[in-house]
C-alpha cells in the first residue's frame, strides 16, 4: 500500500520539480551559458525530489527549519565561493583552457544556486502553510525579470527570444506569447498541485484552451497596442473623440519617464535628406488661437491651412501654396503608426498625404505616404524677410498675433531686444532668434514643474523660474513673439534627433520625442520653426535609440513583399510554427466536436438501443446527466452509496440504480457469464426511457438555471462517467 | 493483535424496501419472499425478548441461515444468553418426522471452565449394565443453538473439540461419529477485558466464526424498555409467541442458497480486496480463503434481507468489516483496521462499480 501511496505522490512531485526547473531554467537563460541553465534545471529537479521523498525521514525529519535554511545558505556561498574560485584560479584554465574553466565555474555555480535555493524553499513549503505561496512567487517572478524587458511593444525584448525567432522568421510575438502562457500553466499547476492531482489533467486542459484561445485571438485581432504618454495631446487616444481640444495641455507632474522609450511610429525615408538643425521635425497640428487664456488648436476656417485635421481614405493635397519652392527639397517617407494617432504628421512641412497598404496590421495601426517640402534654408536666406503673409485679411493676422494681456511679455521682449545689434534690430527673424537665445541661456528644462494650474502657465514659467519643458517654453517663445508683433504659433508634433537614424532608411519615433515648438511665419517663406533649447536641464532625456527595434520594423513597414520574402526564404529551414498552430486549432476543435458527439451519442442512445441493452445504456445516460451537473461517484463508492448520496435530490435515481444492479448482477447477468442466450422478458423490464426522464425532471427541480445550462455546455461531462 | 469492527455502526439492514415498487417489477420470485417471511419472522421472535439490539440480531440470523457461527465479545449481563435462548426457543421442532432428531434440544448453554472435559461439551460413551454396552449419551453440544458462554475460559483440547464439532458438524467419540443437527448454530462468548487465566482462541480458529461482534451497551431509550417490559418477556403468552418450525429454516436456507445470485464481478471484488489485504504491509496475515467461502452465504441471506435477489456492492461494505474483523491480523503499531480495509476495498469495489457498465 505503501508503495501505491508513493507511486500517487511521484507525479505531483516530479511535476512540482519540472515547473519550479522551468523557471529556473527561464531565469537562467539570460544569465548564463547553456551548460549553466542545464545545470540549474538539474540542480532544483535533484533538490525537488530529494526534499519531497526524505523531508519525512531521519535526517531531514529531525531538522529544525531554520537549520535547514542556514545548512541551504552555506552550501550556497560554499559553492559560489568555489565557483569563483574555479573561474578565477589560473591553474584550471591553463590546464583545461579558458572556455572549459569558465563553463565549469558557471554550471558549479547554478548548479548549487538553484539546488540551495530550492531545498530552502521546498523545505519551507513542506514546512510551513505560507511556504507554497513562497514557491509560487517565486516562479512568478522568474518569468517576470525574464520577460520585463518586453514591454510597451517591444517585441523584440528580450533579446535572446528576439534574436531567436527574427533570425527564423518567426513573428517574437507568439514566442513571447507561449512564454507567458507557459508561465500562467505552471502557476495553475503549482496552485492546484497541492489539491487534488487526480482533477489536474481537466483542469490543465481548459487552461491550455484558455491560453490557445488568447493565442487565436491575437492571431486575429492583434496584439495590444502599447501605452502612450500623452503630454502633449499627441495621440487620438489622448485627445478623445473632438471636445478635449480646449484641454489643458500643462499636465506637470503628471509626466513619468518610465514609458518614454515605448515606439510610437516608424518612419521609412523614401529620399536622401538630412536635416539641417540636427533634428527632424514632424508637425502633426499646432495651437494658433488664443481663446482668452491660451492658444488651442484654431476652430476658425482661416487659420492653419496648412494642416489637415483628419485621415482621409485617400490622398489628400494641402491646399496652401507653398512658398518657396527653390528652397525645399522633396522628401517622400513613408510612416507606420505604432499607437493610434487622429491627425497625420510629416515630417516639416508636409504637403500631401496618401494611405498605403498596411504591410503588417499586426504591427501597424495605419501607414501612409507623406510628401514633404523639407526646408533647406540658410540663415541669410530668412535674414530680412517681413513678418506674415501680405496676402492675409487684417484679422487673419490679427489671430496670430493676439496674446494674453499681460504688459509683462511685451515689456520682458523689449527688454531682450534692447540688445539687439543696430543693425538687425528691425528684422523679423533676427528678433526671434534673440528671444530663442534668451529662452535658451535662462531657460531649464525640467518635467516637474508647479506652473500647470496657474492661470497663465506660460507666465508663471516666464516671469517665475524659468523652469519647465517645451510647452512652456514654445508657449512662452509664441507669446513673446507675438507680443512683438511677429504672427506665430505653437507647433505640435515629434522632434527627433537626426543621430538617431543610425545610417539606415527608417527612423524610431519613441514617445519621447514628442515636442512642441514656437514657429513664426515669413514672408515668402512660411512657417519657420524657432526651437528654444535650455541649456541646463534637470532630467536626463536621452533614451536607448533601439537601433534593432528601428530597423526590423522600418524592415516591416518597407515593402509588403520584401518581409515576407524574407519570411518565406527563412521558413523552409524554419520551424512551421504557423502549420502547428493551424493543425492545433485544427485538431482542437475537431475534439471539442467529437466530445459533443459522444456526449449527445450516449444520452440519446438509450433511446434507438436493444432492449436487452437498455439497462446498461439507460444508466449510463443518467449518469452522464447526473455527471454534468456535478454529481458523481466517488472512486471506490459504490452505486448504491452514490444513489443513496443522492436520493434526497432525486428518488428516482435510488430506483434506477437498483434496476440497473439487477440486471447487470442479477440472475441475468449471471447467465450471461456462462453463455447462455438470455432472453429479455419485456412485460417484466421497467420503463428505462420514462425512468430516465423522470430523473431529469427532478434534477431540474433541483439545479438553477445556469448549473443546467453550464451541464448541457459542458463538453467532456461523460468523462468522469464510470 | 487482531481487531474487529464493531457494531456501532448503523444497522445492518437499514432500508430494505428502498425499492420503487410502482417502477420495479416484483423483486423476488415467491419463494425468496417465502424465505424473507422466515427470516423475517425469525428476528422478530427474537427482537421481542431482546431489546436494543437489533443490529446484533439481524447478524446472528445472518449467520444462522448461512450456517456460520457467531463470536460475541462483550461484557457480563448483556443480554447474550437471552438472545441465544430466545433464539433457539423461536425454532420448534413440533411435526418434524426426522427420526435422529431425538437427542437435539433447541437449546444448550455450556458454561466453559478450565476444568471442563471434552467429553463434557461432546457427551460420552456411558456403560449400561442393563444392556451390557457402552452407548452413548449426547452432550450438550446436540442442540439448535448452543450458547458457549466465555469460551476462552476452557482449555484448548475442550476449545478444539468444540471448534471441530462447529466445523465439521460432527463429533467423533470412541472412533464413532456422531452427526449433529443441520441447524447446528453457535454462540460463543468472551469478555475482551477479564483476560487473567484464559486460553485465548487463536487466529486460525477464530477463522471458523463467521462473525466477531462487538457489542457495545444499548441506549438509553432501550435500557428503560427493557426494565420496563421485563416481567411480560420473562412469561410470555403463549398465543404471542412467534415460532419457526426448524424445516422452514432449513428450506429459507436452501432456497437463499439456490435463488440469490452472486455475479462473477462480486467474487472478482471479494478475491481482489484479499490480494490487496494481504499485499498491504500493514497487514501481517491476511484472511483465509475459507472466510470468503463462509462470507458467500452471509452476502446471500444479507442480500434477501435487503429485498434483492442478487448480491451487490453494499452487501459486501456492510458485511466485510465483521468478516475480516478478527481475521486479519495487523503488524505492530498499526491500529486502524477500518482504515486498512478502506484502502484495500477502494480499487476492487470501484472496479465492481465499473464492471455493471460493461
Amino acid at each position: 500500500m505503501s508503495e501505491d501511496k508513493t507511486q500517487k505522490q511521484l507525479l505531483p512531485t516530479s511535476l512540482r520539480a519540472l515547473i519550479i526547473a522551468s523557471s529556473y531554467w527561464v531565469l537562467s537563460i539570460s544569465l548564463t551559458t547553456q551548460n549553466g541553465s542545464i545545470a540549474a534545471f538539474v540542480g532544483c529537479v535533484l533538490s525537488c525530489l530529494l526534499v519531497d521523498a526524505y523531508i519525512d525521514r531521519p535526517p531531514l525529519r529531525n531538522l529544525r527549519l531554520g537549520i535547514i535554511a542556514i545548512l541551504a545558505i552555506v552550501v550556497l556561498a560554499v559553492g559560489v565561493a568555489l565557483s569563483a574560485a574555479l573561474t578565477s584560479n589560473i591553474t584550471l584554465a591553463s590546464m583545461m583552457g579558458p572556455m572549459i574553466a569558465y563553463e565549469t565555474g558557471e554550471v558549479l555555480q547554478w548548479l548549487i544556486f538553484s539546488a540551495s535555493l530550492t531545498l530552502l524553499l521546498r523545505a519551507i513549503a513542506q514546512r510551513t502553510e505560507f511556504g507554497r505561496v513562497l514557491e509560487i512567487l517565486f516562479v512568478a517572478t522568474a518569468f517576470v525579470i525574464t520577460l520585463s524587458a518586453h514591454r510597451q511593444g517591444m517585441i523584440h525584448r528580450p533579446f535572446f527570444i528576439g534574436d531567436f525567432a527574427l533570425t527564423r522568421g518567426i513573428d517574437p510575438s507568439s514566442i513571447l506569447m507561449a512564454f507567458g502562457c507557459v508561465a500562467v500553466l505552471s502557476l495553475a499547476a503549482l496552485l492546484m498541485i497541492e489539491h487534488n492531482h487526480r482533477r489536474l489533467p481537466y483542469h490543465f486542459a481548459v487552461l491550455g484552451v484558455l491560453c490557445f484561445s488568447l493565442l487565436v485571438y491575437v492571431q486575429f485581432f492583434g496584439m495590444p497596442t502599447p501605452r502612450m504618454t500623452d503630454d502633449l495631446g499627441l495621440t487620438g487616444a489622448a485627445r478623445g473623440a473632438g471636445g478635449a481640444q480646449d484641454e489643458n495641455p500643462f499636465r506637470d507632474g503628471e509626466n513619468d519617464t518610465s514609458d518614454m522609450q515605448a515606439p510610437v511610429a516608424v518612419v521609412l525615408f523614401r529620399d536622401d535628406y538630412e536635416p539641417k538643425g540636427g533634428a527632424y521635425y514632424f508637425r502633426e497640428s499646432a495651437y494658433s488661437e488664443f481663446n482668452g487664456t491660451m492658444l488651442v488648436v484654431p476652430h476658425r476656417e482661416d487659420m492653419d491651412e496648412d494642416l489637415i485635421e483628419f485621415f482621409t481614405p485617400t490622398r489628400v493635397e494641402i491646399n496652401e501654396p507653398l512658398d518657396a519652392p527653390e528652397l525645399r527639397t522633396s522628401v517622400r517617407t513613408t510612416i507606420g503608426l505604432l499607437a493610434p494617432h487622429r491627425t497625420p504628421f510629416g515630417l516639416d512641412t508636409p504637403v500631401a498625404f496618401a494611405n498605403t497598404p498596411n504591410p503588417n496590421n499586426l504591427r501597424f495601426k495605419q501607414t501612409y505616404d507623406a510628401y514633404s517640402m523639407v526646408p533647406q534654408y540658410e540663415f541669410s536666406d530668412l535674414i530680412g524677410r517681413d513678418s506674415g503673409d501680405p496676402d492675409w485679411t487684417p484679422a487673419q493676422r490679427q489671430a496670430y498675433l493676439e496674446l494674453p494681456a499681460d504688459p509683462r511679455y511685451k515689456a520682458l521682449a523689449e527688454e531682450i531686444l534692447a540688445t539687439l545689434r543696430p543693425e538687425f534690430a528691425d528684422d523679423p527673424y533676427a528678433k526671434a532668434l534673440a528671444i530663442k537665445d534668451y529662452l535658451d541661456r535662462n531657460g531649464i528644462y525640467s518635467l516637474k514643474n508647479e506652473h500647470a494650474y496657474a492661470d497663465d502657465p506660460a507666465a508663471s514659467f516666464l516671469f517665475g523660474d524659468l523652469t519647465g519643458y517645451c510647452m512652456h517654453f514654445s508657449f512662452a517663445g509664441a507669446y513673446l513673439y507675438r507680443a512683438i508683433g511677429l504672427p506665430a504659433r505653437v507647433g505640435i508634433g515629434y522632434s527627433v534627433p537626426a543621430s538617431n537614424r543610425a545610417g539606415g532608411s527608417s527612423l524610431l519615433i519613441q514617445a519621447i520625442n514628442g515636442h512642441a515648438w514656437p514657429e513664426i511665419y515669413l514672408d515668402g517663406i512660411g512657417w519657420v520653426i524657432v526651437d528654444p533649447a535650455p541649456s541646463r536641464t534637470l532630467v536626463d532625456m536621452s533614451v536607448d535609440p533601439q537601433n534593432s527595434l528601428q530597423q526590423l520594423l522600418g524592415d516591416m513597414l518597407r515593402d509588403e513583399s520584401s518581409f515576407d520574402d524574407f519570411v518565406a526564404s527563412q521558413q523552409s529551414g524554419a520551424f512551421p510554427i504557423a502549420a502547428i498552430l493551424r493543425a492545433v486549432a485544427t485538431l482542437a476543435l475537431a475534439l471539442l466536436l467529437l466530445a459533443y458527439a459522444v456526449k449527445i451519442y450516449r444520452l440519446r442512445a438509450p433511446y434507438y438501443a436493444q432492449p436487452a441493452q437498455r439497462y446498461r445504456l439507460s444508466y449510463r445516460a443518467t449518469l452522464d446527466n447526473l455527471s454534468a451537473h456535478g454529481l458523481r461517484r466517488r472512486y471506490g463508492e459504490s452505486r448504491e452509496g452514490f444513489a443513496q448520496r443522492l436520493s434526497a435530490m432525486t428518488p428516482s435515481f435510488s430506483t434506477m440504480t437498483y434496476s440497473h444492479l439487477r440486471r447487470a448482477l442479477g440472475a441475468q447477468a449471471a447467465d450471461r457469464q456462462e453463455g447462455q442466450i438470455v432472453s429479455v422478458d419485456m412485460a417484466q423490464d421497467i420503463d428505462w426511457l420514462a425512468l430516465d426522464r423522470r430523473i431529469k425532471q427532478e434534477i431540474r427541480q433541483h439545479e438553477p438555471l445556469w448549473r443546467r445550462a453550464l451541464a448541457v455546455l459542458n463538453p467532456v461531462s461523460w468523462i468522469h462517467t464510470h | 493483535m487482531t481487531l474487529e469492527a464493531t457494531s456501532e455502526d448503523s444497522p445492518v439492514v437499514d432500508n430494505p424496501s428502498q425499492t420503487d415498487s410502482s417502477a420495479a417489477p416484483a423483486a423476488q420470485s415467491a419463494a425468496l419472499q417465502r424465505a424473507l417471511s422466515v427470516l423475517l419472522r425469525l428476528s422478530e421472535a427474537v427482537k421481542r425478548q431482546v431489546l436494543g439490539r437489533d443490529d446484533v440480531i439481524e447478524l446472528v440470523i445472518i449467520a444462522l441461515v448461512a450456517d456460520g457461527h457467531v463470536l460475541l465479545e462483550d461484557f457480563p449481563g448483556s443480554g447474550k444468553t437471552t438472545l441465544a435462548k430466545a433464539l433457539g426457543e423461536a425454532i420448534v421442532t413440533a411435526n418434524e418426522v426426522d427420526g435422529s432428531l431425538g437427542a437435539i434440544v433447541p437449546f444448550r448453554r455450556i458454561q466453559f471452565t478450565p476444568d471442563l472435559l471434552p467429553s463434557d461439551v461432546t457427551g460420552g460413551s456411558v456403560f449400561d449394565a442393563n444392556a451390557n454396552h457402552f452407548h452413548f449419551r449426547h452432550g450438550p453440544i446436540f442442540a439448535h443453538v448452543v450458547l458457549a458462554d466465555e469460551i476462552n475460559r476452557t482449555s484448548p483440547k475442550v476449545q478444539s473439540a468444540m471448534l471441530e464439532a462447529m466445523g465439521e458438524k460432527q463429533v467423533t467419540v470412541d472412533n464413532a461419529t456422531y452427526h449433529l443437527d443441520r441447524l447446528f448454530f453457535v454462540i460463543a462468548t468472551q469478555n475482551p477485558l477479564d483476560l487473567v487465566g484464559t486460553y485465548p482462541l487463536p487466529t486460525p480458529q477464530l477463522d471458523r466464526f463467521l462473525f466477531k461482534i462487538t457489542m457495545q451497551h444499548i441506549e438509553r431509550e432501550a435500557e428503560l424498555d427493557v426494565l420496563d417490559s421485563y416481567k411480560s418477556r420473562r412469561d410470555p403468552v403463549a398465543s404471542e409467541k412467534l415460532q419457526v418450525a426448524r424445516s422452514e429454516v432449513l428450506k429459507a436456507r436452501e432456497t437463499i442458497d439456490q435463488e440469490v445470485v452472486i455475479s462473477g464481478a462480486i467474487k472478482t471484488a471479494l478475491v481482489d480486496i484479499s490480494r490487496n489485504l494481504r499485499a498491504d504491509e500493514r497487514v501481517l496475515q491476511g484472511n483465509s480463503t475459507r472466510s470468503m467461502v463462509l462470507m458467500l452465504p452471509a452476502l446471500q441471506v444479507l442480500a434477501t434481507l435487503r429485498g434483492r435477489s442478487f448480491v451487490s456492492a453494499e452487501d459486501i461494505e456492510t458485511l466485510l468489516p465483521r468478516v475480516l474483523g478478527h481475521r486479519v491480523e495487523l503488524a505492530p503499531g498499526v491500529a486502524d483496521l477500518g482504515r486498512v480495509l478502506k484502502d484495500c476495498m477502494r480499487e476492487p469495489m470501484e472496479q465492481l462499480a465499473r464492471a455493471t457498465l460493461r
